[in-house]
């Protein structure tokens, strides 16, 4: 029962997903500072962080901004689930997409200029991500003939040997999924931010605590995905999967420590065409074959 | 049969009733009373003939092919009357040409062709005689209220306007809406080409009135595009009609289907011109512009063209034409292409505006592209997944316009960035649109679970042009329904509830959608079985390699979960209330005013962004009228040459 199967791993995920999240962040943290030539925090600080934010006071501007977080939790959770239990590729990025809605609802609801500027732009990077996400699934689909994540461990070739361009558009939304500079537009981690805080702006405590758990649970999902295109039957091309992520995620940290945030124009613009060429391409010669 | 004929003929009798009373008392009660027997009739219509095969009614009648043929001409009568009355002088030719072809073809052509089974039932026009009987009655209740709030605003406001423009039209708006039921019903349970065609009419007609209603010069303008536009593809429909005759010797739909099926490179022609007229039926580009003007009138008008009538009968035509399409690539591409480049275009446009309705009408437009596109490809998954937009699309979107409709009575305004503090004190209703908005677009709803087995079926079939215009339109889809769901999202917190001038005929047609909306969400898997899968077989043999159950079982219970978080979520939390930080002290921070570094006083304000440089219509909008047009015109040139020479 491939329903049953889901909830374990929806569940699975919920508990695991943090724990892993919480350990990147912290390197991240580590790394980036290295970057930079300081220390940084011990690895544990995303933790210790978001610890001290749940034991804060409960205050909100709107009301609902606690309800729509607890939503968006629940489905990067099923997003996560159903990729790591094998299930549909697709219907992962769709739930993921609910949970990224439901974040932007959390920042227009409170009506602050800075968060509803913030929840503005985080529309564009969905927007500007999305055909890309949804090409590198159809890509996926044309070269394992099937949505379902678990075929990869009967392929007799991983997937990256069909899909190259598709994967290599795929890391260039990375950036935007993960919300790291350049393309940070909505809320940066980064000092240097405009807008206050975007799209987190009046969100405090427990609610802000949601945020930084699903930012953790989101990094493991979509890493996945990077994984996924690596696998193909044997724990050894796990291991190769897992090798490629970390090396994906090492990618990403060192973009975001040397570009500069762009505007949205260019995000937009840059995405929809790597969007158009690497995917079109890909779909193509996927047609052709 | 005899539910058939009630569902026909009721409609008929009510509208010419309506055409009489005058009172608001009497009327409310004969349209309630009325749209409940519709509607329950419907229902026992579905229940009877749920999951049976295509059956045919034999029935034919003299009778019925003259009146058919005076509605035909009657209908010419009064394009005419209305041509010659606003001097457009289009409108005439067309009438005329129409009036001539129509009496051509009852009388010295098609006089000796007899269809023995004149209607027909199955499993499509189950799905559609729902549709039609139950939200679009629903929409004839909630134009009650709204019109009397409409009739009071003209009679308070009207200074300004001409006796003929304040005039008390309410009979014959109740008695129009009405008769176009009927002809949906006729539409949708014919099997007489004739008669089908005469519903057809019909329906143009009907909205041709409806959307002159306030005979403004706007009104009378958009009117005239619309029948103009809708003219073209009656036209070519009556053409269509000719090539049947004379190559199937045949007016009966499924004897045309079959004799395509086994001689397609004959019907190429009639096929590309029966689509012709469901592609300016659908607004699809470059038609698209007469249901964009259709918004000046009354906002019931809208809800049913865009739900459940009108722009229904153009797709409903396409879907059964699939078979069709199937074999006969011209025609096919033709749909295949107008609808993708619709879809993504207007998806583009609807970014781009403020004004709520008419982000209402681009969608619509661009669903309707899908469901285009989709009977264009034709495969089984395909089709399923055209039946699945046209349910979806016709429950959340006539929500929509009725809360819309309702808002606009009562914060005097349209536009979508008025939506915040106006709208506060309503928030019930933006619950509701927030969960027509999310049914329109995201997962888990229905909405999406049906774009997903659009995009399986346009890989499967190796459309790639339509593929990437699947994905990159589903992205503009997702931004101009986000921020406008935004700006509605902060509402839902504010706990009091004035909101008791809504009328309660608004409230029940308005509840009734969303319960429409949320149960076909949630029994998603349900319907696929009952209503489309014995379509399905029934045209193709066969099941598509669809959705997995489990996956649609998933989404169904995420619909459910996101359902209990809008209308049962913890909105008046104990949570200790902050005022917004506006990088300075507040002064009123409910109307965001802060004292700034002069010790004035500033208002905070920020705006969506709309994107106008990129997806501004003066951009998007030429560009694919003309691609649209150079492919219908291409298709239809090659349908009537390529054939041939092969």
């Amino acid at each position: 029962m491939s329903f049953i199967t889901t909830l374990i791993g929806t569940i699975a995920f919920a508990i695991l997903a943090p724990i892993v999240g919480c350990l990147l962040a912290g390197l991240d943290r580590i790394i980036s500072a290295r970057m930079q030539g300081r220390v940084g925090p011990p690895i544990l600080q995303p933790y210790y962080d978001v610890r001290k934010l749940i034991a804060k006071d409960n205050v909100t501007v709107s009301g609902v901004d606690g309800v729509y977080m607890s939503a968006a939790l629940v489905f990067t959770a099923f997003a996560g689930g159903i990729f790591f239990s094998g299930g549909n590729l697709l219907m992962s990025a769709f739930i993921i997409t609910m949970a990224g809605l439901f974040f932007i609802m959390a920042a227009y609801s409170s009506r602050s200029p800075y968060a509803e500027l913030g929840a503005g732009r985080e529309t564009v990077q969905v927007m500007s991500y999305e055909p890309m996400v949804l090409l590198m699934a159809v890509c996926f689909y044309m070269a394992a003939g099937t949505f379902n994540v678990s075929s990869v461990f009967g392929l007799s070739a991983p997937v990256i040997l069909y899909t190259i361009p598709a994967f290599i558009g795929f890391l260039f939304i990375l950036t935007i999924k993960l919300r790291k500079s350049p393309f940070d537009l909505s809320t940066s981690h980064h000092a240097h931010q405009e807008l206050v805080r975007g799209t987190t702006t009046e969100m405090s405590g427990k609610t802000l605590a949601k945020v930084e758990v699903m930012h953790w649970c989101e990094t493991v999902l979509f890493l996945g995905w990077t994984g996924m295109f690596f696998i193909w039957g044997g724990p050894l091309s796990l291991i190769l999967g897992i090798v490629v992520a970390l090396a994906a995620w090492f990618f990403e940290i060192w973009i975001d420590n040397n570009f500069a945030r762009v505007k949205w124009q260019a995000m937009l613009r840059s995405a929809w065409t790597v969007a158009l060429v690497c995917g079109g391409i890909n779909i193509i010669v996927l047609m052709l074959v | 049969m005899l539910l058939i004929a009630f569902l026909i003929l009721f409609p008929l009798i009510i509208a010419a009733l309506l055409l009489l009373l005058r009172g608001d008392g009497i009327r409310n009660v004969v349209v309630w009373v009325s749209a409940v027997a519709i509607a329950v009739a419907s229902i026992m219509f579905a229940v009877q003939y749920l999951g049976s095969p295509w059956k045919g009614f034999e029935f034919s009648s003299v009778a019925a092919d003259y009146i058919a043929c005076a509605i035909g001409v009657a209908i010419s009568g009064v394009v005419l009357g209305f041509g010659v009355k606003y001097k457009n002088s289009l409108a005439i030719v067309l009438a005329i040409i129409q009036l001539v072809g129509d009496l051509i073809f009852e009388f010295g052509f098609a006089h000796n062709v007899h269809v023995e089974v004149g209607l027909y039932v199955d499993s499509l026009s189950i799905v559609m005689a729902l549709i039609i009987g139950i939200i679009g009655s629903g929409i004839c209740v909630y134009a009650l209220g709204y019109m009397i709030d409409f009739q009071k605003h003209l009679d308070e406001h009207g200074e300004g306007m001409t006796e003929l423009q304040r005039k008390d039209r309410r009979p014959t708006f109740f008695a129009l809406m009405f008769l176009f039921l009927s002809a949906m019903f006729v539409i949708v349970l014919s099997n007489n080409m004739t008669w089908m065609f005469t519903g057809w009419e019909i329906t143009t007609v009907c909205s041709f009135l409806l959307i002159a209603y306030t005979r403004t010069d706007e009104a009378i303008n958009n009117a005239f595009r619309q029948i103009i536009m809708n003219m073209l593809g009656g036209i070519a429909f009556l053409a269509a009609m000719f090539f049947s005759v004379i190559y199937a010797q045949t007016l009966s739909f499924q004897d045309f289907v079959l004799f395509g099926l086994n001689f397609p490179w004959l019907v190429a022609v009639p096929v590309c011109l029966l689509a012709f007229a469901g592609l300016t039926k659908a607004a699809q580009m470059p038609f698209h512009t007469w249901l964009l003007g259709a918004m000046v009138a009354p906002t019931p008008t809208s809800a049913l063209l865009h739900s459940s009538t009108m722009v229904k009968a153009g797709v409903f035509l396409l879907i059964k034409l699939a078979p069709l399409f199937a074999v006969c690539v011209i025609p096919a591409q033709m749909v295949i292409l107008v609808g993708g480049l619709t879809f993504m275009l207007c998806s583009f446009m609807a970014i781009s505006q403020t004004n709520a309705k008419r982000v209402l009408a681009y969608s619509t437009i661009a669903n309707l592209g899908l469901i285009t596109a989709c009977a264009g490809v034709a495969t089984p998954e395909a089709i399923w997944a055209a039946v699945l937009l046209v349910v979806f699309h016709a429950a959340a979107k006539s929500l929509l316009f009725l809360c819309v409709g309702t808002a606009e009575h009562h914060i005097g305004s349209r536009d979508i960035e008025d939506m915040d503090l106006l709208f506060e004190r309503m928030p019930w209703l933006a619950r509701l649109m927030m969960l027509g908005i999310m049914c329109m677009f995201i997962a888990p709803f229905g909405m999406l679970i049906a774009k997903w087995a659009t995009l399986v079926s346009f890989v499967d079939s190796r459309q790639m042009a339509l593929v990437l215009l699947l994905a990159f339109g589903s992205a503009a889809t997702f931004m101009f329904w986000g921020k406008w769901l935004g700006k509605l999202s902060g509402i839902a917190g504010s706990p009091e509830n004035v909101e008791l001038t809504v009328h309660p005929s608004e409230w029940a047609s308005i509840g009734l959608m969303a319960i429409i909306a949320l149960v076909a969400c949630i029994a998603l898997p349900l319907m696929s079985t009952l209503f489309v899968e014995p379509y399905i077989a029934g045209i193709f043999g066969q099941l598509g390699g669809d959705i997995a159950i489990d996956n649609l079982w998933i989404s169904s219970i995420l619909a459910a979960f996101v359902f209990v978080i809008l209308f049962a979520g913890n909105h008046g939390s104990k949570a200790k209330r902050a005022d917004v930080y506006l990088a300075g002290v507040s002064v009123d921070s409910d109307d965001r005013i802060y004292r700034n570094s002069l010790s004035g006083e500033s208002k905070a304000t920020s705006r969506n962004l709309y994107l106008e440089s990129i997806f501004g219509e003066g951009i998007v909008r030429r560009p694919g009228e003309v691609l649209c047009t150079i492919i219908i015109v291409v298709a239809i040139i090659a349908s009537g040459v390529v054939p041939p020479v092969l």
